[in-house]
């Protein structure tokens, strides 16, 4: 029951780390709160359930949803933030909270306002060990995480380019006088941010086996709660905010059977880090 | 080598720099003096393109910059020491001098640089693997120095590197400045500390609230009554 739960809660922390490592690598480096970022991560489950319309094939469509939600960063980006960093903070920030809203919208009208059912063949199989068992989402789920933060631990550890991508977000003026085009940089993130935003949509989408078009409210503010949780910019520090949230929240309704709302979990925790951790669960301070 | 002609630069209304002019040739040592807020600062960041200059113009090696952004100044051979030491924080030493050495590919290359500057700095590489911000002020300001030479840079612009030392670590920052020169590296010191500064260079410059006032070989100035009683304590 206890092993049960935990694989459960680590299922579920797995998402909110592809969702909100996005958030906290554009933080880190453009210093803003991108809330589009949760239309990004419904955009995707969204091209993965038409790309599976169409081809048939789950992973090549988990492949294209990703795309499409990388492409649409990258567009964010260029067109709507890039023109406004000279401006106060809050000024993409309305912009951001404005184009997530459109985005919803943008979903109902072009999909429809019902929920649609994303029902994949996967084909790696439920998998059980006694009493204990994973069903094939939640094996899929695992899978696909552990393989994308590898590549990011990666990319961010043993590359040059990840080399740039830390540096720049202490200090991309400096970095700069090093030859590192910061421009580029800041598109990189938001292209690895975003495709990993694009994989948390699909995989929610075949795991609740829907995809509707206000999938990316909660997890809208959700994920900022885990990334203040983390420590705002602190990649390491949001895996494990995501885990623990994913944890608590499994716990807590699956284990203790408190009649708690399970999207609060995440945002109580956001509160009593505030409180006493400011600077997040890994930040100095 | 650098050419700096009628240089004016300003944040929003204030005028920093009002129209100055200056060359550095190839292998000198050159430093511009000045009290605090008299804009020296402001030169390096111009010329390194981190802020715009409204007038005038920068040549290097003949090139005119003022349109080069930032990164494409430092693949053109220029590097900077930054006011503030900028070490990257969370980055270990090697990482710092590593992204010193971004734009060179060629990893035997990095290698040789990073065993020169480990020989310039040996305490640098005791350290190799700890964190930036882990550094004591004086260890930070060799990082910041070792990390504008890994790129072999053809000039170093050093701001303010003697700032906040404690007096050893000045001896020793200048004592570094001088093998540079001798090995013939490029360099232009901006300093507050007008007696050190003018001792190491060959020539030198004095600013003064946005302009370039004086200028002549390093001991001549150093002689200047003005100079001595505004910025070398009157003696």
């Amino acid at each position: 029951m206890l092993v049960q739960q935990l694989a459960n809660g680590i299922a579920v922390g797995s998402v909110y780390a592809l969702i909100s490592l996005g958030l906290t690598m554009v933080y880190g480096i453009l210093r803003i709160l991108h809330i589009a970022h949760a239309g990004i991560y419904a955009l995707g489950a969204y091209t993965g359930w038409f790309a599976f319309r169409l081809v048939g094939e789950f992973w090549l469509s988990l492949f294209i949803g990703m795309a499409g939600s990388a492409l649409a960063g990258y567009l964010i980006e260029r067109f709507l933030y890039s023109p406004l960093l000279h401006l106060p903070r809050i000024a993409p920030l309305i912009v951001s909270i404005g184009l997530f809203t459109a985005m919803e919208e943008t979903f109902r009208i072009v999909a429809g306002p019902h929920t649609l059912t994303y029902n994949a063949k996967i084909g790696i199989g439920d998998l059980s060990l006694g009493n204990f068992k994973l069903t094939e989402t939640q094996l899929l789920i695992l899978i696909v995480t552990f393989l994308i933060l590898i590549i990011l631990w990666v990319i961010l550890s043993r590359t040059r380019t990840g080399l740039a991508m830390r540096a720049c977000a202490m200090d991309a003026e400096t970095a700069s006088s090093f030859g590192v085009n910061v421009k580029a940089i800041v598109a990189i993130n938001f292209l690895i941010g975003s495709a990993m935003a694009g994989a948390a949509g699909v995989l929610i989408g075949v795991y609740d086996n829907q995809v509707w078009p206000t999938m990316g409210s909660i997890p809208a503010y959700k994920a900022l709660a885990i990334v203040v949780l983390g420590g705002l910019g602190n990649i390491p520090g949001t895996v494990l905010a995501s885990f623990v949230v994913g944890m608590a929240e499994t716990f807590f309704i699956g284990i203790l059977a408190i009649p708690f709302p399970r999207d609060a979990v995440a945002f109580v925790a956001m509160i009593l880090v505030l409180m006493f951790r400011p600077y997040g669960l890994l930040g100095k301070g | 080598m650098l050419e700096v002609k009628e240089m004016e630069v300003s944040y929003g209304e204030f005028l920093a720099l009002k129209g100055i002019s200056f060359t550095v040739k190839e292998g000198e040592l050159v430093t511009i003096i000045g009290a605090n807020g008299a804009g020296k600062s402001t030169i390096l960041r111009a010329i390194m393109g981190l802020v715009k200059s409204r007038k005038g113009e920068i040549l290097f090696y003949g090139k005119p910059l003022t349109e080069v952004p930032s990164h494409e100044r430092a693949r053109l051979g220029i590097s900077l020491v930054p006011e503030g030491r900028r070490i990257f924080p969370d980055l270990t030493v090697s990482e710092n001098l590593f992204m010193g050495a971004y734009l060179l590919s060629d990893r035997k290359e990095i290698q040789e640089n990073l065993e020169r500057v480990f020989g310039i700095f040996p305490i640098l590489r005791e350290r190799r693997n700890q964190m930036g911000k882990t550094l004591s002020g004086g260890e930070q300001q060799m990082l910041a120095i070792a990390r504008a030479l890994m790129p072999r840079p053809r000039m170093i612009l050093m701001d303010e590197v003697s700032l906040g030392l404690m007096p050893i670590y000045v001896e020793e920052t200048f004592k570094v400045i001088d093998q540079l020169h001798r090995e013939g590296v490029t360099i232009l010191l901006v300093e507050q500390n007008a007696r050190k500064a003018l001792s190491t260079a060959d020539r030198g410059y004095v600013l003064e609230t946005g302009e370039i006032i004086l200028s002549d070989k390093a001991e001549k100035l150093a002689q200047n009554p003005m100079v001595k009683k505004a910025y070398l304590g009157g003696s």
